[in-house]
């Protein structure tokens, strides 16, 4: 790779992109030869706080109903005050900003904590019942106290719980493997709990961005926003009283479109697009189910060359438009 | 032979390179302008936008299939065959208007290039009805098309059409016998990753780098995978009816069980010593698969003790290796590179956490666990 990257910087040079002072400068950080295993290492760490943390969960569920049962809450707890700790000491306090702890490594101690955490949360109500016979609390205050931890410490990862653990206060999983499996499909009425959650998280986004409220975690807040919403308008697009969902998704649609250009986000809008496409077919299927002519399939299947042909003419300028905008907006 | 000039895409490299250098902060945003504007260039997209358009692309190729499936079902009720032939075709001609119109890594290019191949392929299968086949022919078109179009993806088919072939050969012809299968996967190993070798560093075909990288990668899993443990023993009892009870292991044994460690561990250390990121990261899978694999025949310990263990294990490693790599400045360090892009790995990282987590609370009646989440596979890392 090494010698490929000087070739091309060399042809940069010899065409005249890059000025000579640049080139030397160039060549001369490359000859320390800097191979940096940050993210490896990071990602390593992340790792075996999953593992570690997997391991607890199973530990104490296994061992429920047995006499060691307290030993091992009080072993979750002390460990878990332990992470909370080691955090709170080296934390730089409360701060609208991004705040990064010296060492990366006590962003995934801050992790581990929460994590522990949540199964401890779980584990108490499990055994005293301490919210009653309402199981859907625990996760509320697992949400409550995760939001608190992700704010102060800023850690984007506990922030991911948090809003998980919400969506399974109204009863919703969302996660990358129920993208096409969700109970949403199979329970209309979860569309609409869903769809309120994803306006709360659509306002607290607007809040962060405006406020500059930890402005950071706005990529957070409207992918699990975009996601919830654009599951649920599928969902209620299949159900009986579809033609309520449509303007739901056009409005949807038309704000993660315009979001996706103000913060210049790839991702955000190539998901838009596909949840809005996916949508936008649900509906022309729908509206020929209602048609009813016979042979219309025939026709379909005719036209339907020209159909995708035309969308992937518009897609091609609309990421166009994008891209220039994009483009101008890197400084 | 390319469908593209060469010089574009060459520029489309040099594009790359001056965007990493203006990340890099070594030149300025007026300089990457002159780059991007004045360099003749081919249309390629980003990954997102470009899966986006990949599958858009696979619509209108089946949008295609339908119609003319419509259009000539009557006809051919016989040899149906023709038909996908006839798919192959549009396949082939819509990749090279693609070409044309300087699509290239654009998505849509893509799906046209491996629809075409898939669809000749399928189309073979039905006319030979033989695996060996199609896997040659997988390796003479995707060989053609990765040349041709340049193909990323097409160079990894190649070498699944190369191995196939030969395997295929082995268990359906026994041109020799099944018990020399693991060395012959080794020996092709070797021999693609000589391939990437020898074209790799050469500048004249350096347009094909990044479909080399991938030959590499493949090499590496290859060459691992015809050894390892687990494969080794799951096929001898596919392939050759062999029993594994107690006492009694597949032949060679003590030999793949080293392999299934020794390999992975060779590729660590050439990845450090040569600083290859390729090696080093495939390194660490396969040592992770290979503790997975033992443990999938002896479990030693419960399953929540293996998990704490190998956390705690895992993280004693990586923090002492970032104590001792912190405040190095050169060569093989801690420091984040200056073109590291680690924003991306964080928010990805926040946004899977929660496909390893639960937070659903267990209730009573139903014996449900939490906390465990669905966690696939042990050791480190298999959703690297």
């Amino acid at each position: 790779m090494e010698k490929q990257e000087e070739y091309f910087t060399e042809r940069l040079a010899s065409k005249g992109f890059v000025t000579t002072e640049q080139h030397n400068e160039i060549k001369q950080y490359r000859q320390l030869g800097i191979f940096s295993l940050n993210s490896e290492l990071l990602f390593f760490v992340y790792v075996s706080v999953l593992l570690f943390t997997s391991g607890v969960g199973i530990f104490v569920y296994k061992n429920i109903d047995s006499i060691g049962h307290l030993a091992i809450l009080s072993a979750n707890f002390v460990l878990m005050l332990l992470c909370f700790y080691f955090s709170f000491k080296k934390a730089k306090g409360f701060s609208k900003e991004e705040v990064l702890f010296d060492n990366p490594m006590y962003d995934y101690l801050v992790l581990t904590g929460s994590i522990l955490a949540c199964i401890f949360i779980g584990y108490v109500q499990y055994q005293f019942a301490v919210f009653g016979k309402d199981y859907g609390l625990v996760s509320l205050f697992s949400a409550f106290l995760c939001f608190g931890v992700a704010y102060y410490f800023d850690n984007k990862s506990v922030l991911s719980i948090a809003i998980t653990a919400l969506a399974t206060f109204i009863g919703i999983t969302i996660t990358p493997q129920t993208l096409l499996q969700n109970e949403v499909y199979s329970n209309p009425q979860l569309s609409y709990y869903g769809l309120a959650l994803g306006a709360v998280l659509i306002l607290i986004m607007e809040y962060t961005i405006r406020e500059k409220f930890k402005k950071h975690f706005h990529i957070v807040y409207a992918t699990f926003a975009l996601n919830l919403i654009g599951i649920c308008c599928i969902a209620g697009l299949l159900e009986r009283y579809w033609y309520l969902f449509i303007f739901i998704m056009v409005l949807a649609f038309y704000y993660f479109y315009k979001v996706s250009h103000q913060i210049l986000s790839t991702f955000l809008l190539v998901l838009t697009l596909l949840y809005g496409y996916v949508g936008f077919n649900i509906f022309l299927g729908r509206i020929i189910g209602l048609l009813d002519t016979p042979n219309i399939i025939e026709l379909i299947i005719y036209l339907l060359p020209f159909y995708v042909f035309g969308s992937i003419y518009l897609f091609i300028k609309c990421i166009r438009k994008f891209n220039n905008e994009k483009h101008a907006g890197i400084q | 032979m390319q469908a593209y000039s060469k010089e574009k895409l060459e520029n489309g490299l040099l594009i790359n390179e001056a965007k990493r250098l203006f990340k890099m902060k070594f030149i300025s945003k007026e300089q990457l302008n002159g780059v991007i504007y004045e360099l003749p260039k081919l249309q390629s997209s980003n990954i997102f936008i470009r899966f986006g358009f990949f599958l858009l692309g696979l619509f209108l190729f089946s949008s295609v299939a339908g119609f003319l499936a419509l259009l000539f079902g009557n006809l051919v009720t016989t040899h149906y065959e023709v038909l996908i032939y006839l798919y192959a075709m549009i396949g082939l001609v819509g990749s090279e208007v693609f070409a044309k119109n300087l699509y290239h890594g654009h998505g849509l290019d893509d799906a046209f290039v491996l629809a075409w191949q898939a669809t000749f392929c399928i189309a073979i299968g039905i006319s030979f009805e033989s695996s060996t086949v199609v896997y040659a022919v997988l390796f003479v078109i995707a060989l053609f098309s990765y040349i041709r179009y340049v193909n990323t993806i097409s160079a990894l088919l190649s070498c699944i059409g190369l191995v196939g072939f030969f395997f295929t050969l082995i268990t359906d012809y026994k041109i020799i016998s099944t018990i020399f299968l693991p060395f012959i996967g080794l020996t092709l190993a070797i021999f693609i990753y000589a391939f990437y070798k020898r074209m790799h560093l050469k500048s004249n075909y350096f347009i094909y780098d990044n479909a080399l990288q991938l030959i590499k990668i493949f090499s590496l899993v290859l060459g691992y995978a015809s050894v390892n443990y687990m494969v080794v023993r799951e096929l001898s009892e596919s392939l050759m009816g062999v029993v594994v009870t107690k006492g009694h292991d597949i032949p060679l044994a003590f030999l793949f069980y080293g392999l299934t460690f020794l390999i992975p561990l060779m590729y660590i250390y050439f990845g450090l010593q040569r600083k290859d990121r390729i090696f080093l990261t495939i390194g660490l899978l396969t040592l992770g698969y290979s503790f997975f694999t033992i443990r999938f025949y002896y479990s030693l310990m419960p399953l929540e003790t293996a998990l704490v263990l190998a956390g705690l294990l895992l993280f004693a490693i990586s923090f002492f290796s970032i104590k001792k790599l912190q405040n190095k400045e050169t060569g093989i360090t801690f420091k984040p590179d200056r073109d590291s892009n680690s924003n991306l790995l964080l928010n990805a990282q926040a946004l899977i956490i929660n496909s390893q987590i639960s937070t659903k609370p267990v209730i009573n009646e139903s014996k449900m666990p939490f906390g465990g989440g669905g966690f696939s596979g042990g050791g480190s890392g298999e959703s690297f």
